[in-house]
């Protein structure tokens, strides 16, 4: 069999296990569920997809996955096509955690935690701060090494996830002379350490997967250190653009799936498909995913190739952030009225729900998280096209 | 729903041909920033190079090769605003004959297109907003009278038909519930005029063609292989995708000089381009053209191979790349300031004909409403 035909059969076999496994009605059983109900959803989920050989498609094979990009585009193309639900929770173990601890981790490292996530471990990033946003490097939570120990204070802020997480992934200062990029370290902090203290924030949505975490004296076995001591930002760097791509091919493969799909629905349902404008405003919106399709696609092509450009991580993040907030207030507008009414989204659902006023308020969770939209466009003029950086304040 | 764009999945042979690709693009590149192929010398350097019978068979002293190569030509004669017929004649003129049955005649023809020893033009559209995205509507009609087939109609805005030596029209004939043929003459056969349609954009040379009823013997009426109506289809998607390249092309050539200028440029003692407001523009058309080069590439792909959807690619191509040309050659005068505004500095060359391009071949909103046809069968 010829590699496109081994593709298609590839494609044909993902289809076939959709049909038999994605839940009919979960998008129902998922709007209003408690946090609880939420949580034992994704985990059995994410079994589902582990039990396929789904579940981390990315990683190598000897750690259980396997699949090559062009697999993993028809795998992500297949699952939105069938509007499966997303991996929320698992999101940070299976991407951040994983691409850090193969990168940088120790074999122990590895060893201890890889197969865990596999089991269901779930990972919190704990990276932001209230001071410390945008210019994530002025962060100021500490962390004194005492003995086999680091002791850390401080306190972390939008760390999603976290009143679910076994484990975190921590950023603090463990050199307070050193300027600010060279005195961070990156560390593995158990999440039931005596010392901590997670509390949720509700967000503009209202829901509030957000958490503050408070670390109190917190002890983490040095052992726990990922990469050299104060190396912990080139760290950081490194392996938050590795996972970019294939995230960001089943963001891009949602919206133009089953995203895509409602808002048509949404606008036939109210006889105004034929209407100029909204056609108009409709094949525009096609022609910008399909776009963000092949930016997605081609970002994993030259990560595979070591061709990517400093920027194009960048690009990719910016625009699908904008696209998403556009889209999203389209259908809100589409929606009128009832689209207000509409009060709550199914969990697990992407981030193009159909419960488009929600979808809309909550597409500023893309713009400003992880390098606010301003910051990207700062990284893809300096980095990307050369331009001069600001001058010092 | 959407358009799937072209997979990842790349062969050695890919590899191979993106690799001859590159290398025709730095030799376009180089040679294009000197020769002027709306001189005769230029033209006869793009026929040396071998640019005109890239798609022509080996036996009608072609390469043999596709589309794709066509569009490195065409990407890099947008990025230098070169003027030319390389539209008319290469486009729409060698299209056209690789999509006619062979005979003697046309292979002749096709033989000397491809060595720069003839310059047939085809015309296939009105030039109307409408007519450019549908094959429905030929500009020309073919009547048979009790004095034998006489050729009626008119198009307005066709380009290069004024420097071509032979003019390719498509006719709907009155028989066979109005097939699509091509009408092959001269462009001095009596009862035919081509006038020039001088506008504002000096690159490109656009012409108004009346056929007032005359005479057309057998030997001109030229049948397409295959279904004429698909034909017809194809050769107006591939139109408005080689625009596309065009406008791609000038839109990077405009991204590059705003930024080296904005890295030299100093006011308020530093250079423009460390200012946020500026950076962040260029930043913006980076990333438009990043996504225009995705749909211009899958449209290319598309129409290389022969896909059968390729006209939603094109359309997709056309519509964002032709639409974001315009801002980004705007946004390059801007960015420019007071300098940008003169002649001299030739940035209005390129807005001129990015707003020329938007509107050849079907503006944006048109090939949108084609896009947006699909959508009709959706059921709530």
């Amino acid at each position: 069999m010829g590699a496109a035909a081994e593709l298609e059969d590839f494609r044909g076999t993902v289809r076939h296990w959709c049909r038999t496994h994605v839940p009919a009605n979960w998008r129902t059983a998922q709007t209003g569920v408690s946090e609880a109900e939420f949580a034992a959803f994704q985990k059995w989920w994410f079994a589902e997809l582990r039990s396929a050989g789904y579940a981390v498609p990315h990683w190598p094979a000897a750690w259980g996955g396997g699949l090559s990009a062009a697999e993993q585009v028809i795998l992500y193309s297949e699952l939105a096509a069938a509007d499966a639900p997303r991996l929320v929770l698992a999101f940070v173990a299976i991407h951040h955690a994983a691409a850090t601890l193969l990168a940088a981790g120790t074999d122990e490292q590895r060893q201890r935690h890889l197969p865990a996530i596999l089991d269901g471990e779930i990972w919190v990033q704990g990276f932001s701060e209230p001071e410390a946003g945008s210019d994530l490097a002025s962060l100021r939570t500490t962390a004194r090494r005492d003995g086999d120990n680091y002791v850390v204070n401080g306190q972390k802020l939008w760390a999603s996830g976290a009143m679910h997480a076994d484990w975190c992934l921590l950023l603090a200062r463990t050199d307070p002379s050193a300027p600010k990029r060279r005195g961070i370290s990156y560390l593995l902090m158990d999440m039931r350490s005596p010392g901590l203290d997670v509390r949720p924030i509700k967000n503009a949505v209202g829901d509030s997967h957000f958490c503050e975490i408070f670390l109190n004296d917190v002890f983490i076995p040095a052992a726990n250190l990922v990469g050299p001591e104060n190396a912990g930002w080139r760290v950081a760097q490194e392996t938050l653009g590795a996972e970019r791509g294939m995230t960001m091919v089943e963001l891009a493969e949602r919206l133009g799936n089953a995203g895509f799909r409602w808002l048509v629905e949404a606008c036939a349902q109210r006889g105004i498909v034929g209407d100029s404008l909204v056609a108009d405003r409709l094949a525009a919106f096609e022609t910008e995913i399909t776009g963000l399709r092949a930016l997605c696609r081609g970002l994993v092509d030259r990560h595979e190739a070591g061709t990517a450009g400093p920027a194009d991580a960048s690009i990719v993040k910016l625009y699908y952030s904008e696209l998403l907030q556009r889209m999203t207030d389209f259908g809100a507008q589409i929606g009128g009225l009832d689209a207000h009414a509409v009060l709550s989204k199914p969990a697990s659902s992407g981030w193009e729900s159909g419960a488009w006023m929600l979808d809309f308020i909550g597409s500023w969770e893309w713009t400003i998280p992880g390098g606010a939209s301003e910051i990207q466009r700062t990284i893809i003029a300096e980095r990307g096209l050369g331009l001069p950086r600001e001058p010092a304040a | 729903m959407t358009q799937d764009p072209t997979s990842t999945t790349t062969t050695t042979d890919d590899d191979d041909l993106a690799e001859a690709r590159a290398e025709l693009r730095a030799v376009a590149r180089d040679l294009l920033g000197k020769a002027n192929p709306a001189t005769k010398a230029g033209w006869r350097q793009l026929a040396d190079a071998g640019w005109l019978g890239l798609e022509a068979p080996s036996a009608h002293n072609g390469a043999d090769a596709t589309f794709a190569e066509t569009a490195v030509i065409l990407e890099e004669l947008g990025r230098a605003a070169a003027p030319g017929p390389y539209l008319g004649a290469v486009v729409l003129g060698i299209g056209t004959l690789r999509e006619l049955a062979p005979t003697p005649a046309r292979d002749d023809l096709l033989t000397r297109a491809a060595t720069g020893n003839a310059l047939p033009v085809a015309v296939l559209s009105d030039g109307s907003e409408g007519a450019a995205i549908s094959h429905d509507s030929p500009p020309f009609r073919l009547e048979q009278t009790s004095g034998g087939l006489r050729l009626h109609g008119q198009a307005a805005f066709a380009p290069d038909a004024a420097e071509a030596t032979r003019l390719l029209l498509l006719a709907g004939t009155t028989e066979d519930d109005g097939a699509l043929v091509i009408i092959d003459v001269d462009p001095g056969t009596a009862g035919l005029t081509v006038m020039a349609q001088p506008v504002l954009d000096a690159t490109r040379q656009l012409a108004q063609i009346t056929a007032d009823g005359f005479k057309v013997d057998e030997a001109s009426l030229w049948h397409f292989n295959g279904g004429p109506s698909a034909a017809a289809r194809r050769l107006l998607d591939r139109a408005a995708a080689a625009i596309a390249c065009d406008s791609l092309g000038l839109s990077e050539a405009m991204l590059e000089t705003t930024v080296a200028y904005a890295k030299v440029r100093q006011q308020f003692g530093r250079p423009i381009g460390s200012f946020q407001a500026v950076k962040h523009a260029c930043a913006d058309v980076l990333v438009s053209i990043s996504v225009s080069r995705g749909l211009v590439d899958a449209a290319v792909h598309a129409i290389a191979s022969g896909d059968p959807q390729a006209g939603v690619a094109a359309s997709m191509a056309k519509s964002h790349a032709c639409q974001t040309a315009v801002e980004i050659a705007g946004k390059a005068m801007q960015l420019h300031g007071g300098i940008g505004y003169t002649w001299e500095s030739g940035i209005h060359v390129y807005l001129k004909r990015a707003a020329l391009n938007r509107s050849l071949f079907g503006s944006p909103a048109a090939h949108r409403k084609r896009l947006a046809a699909r959508y009709a069968e959706v059921r709530p």
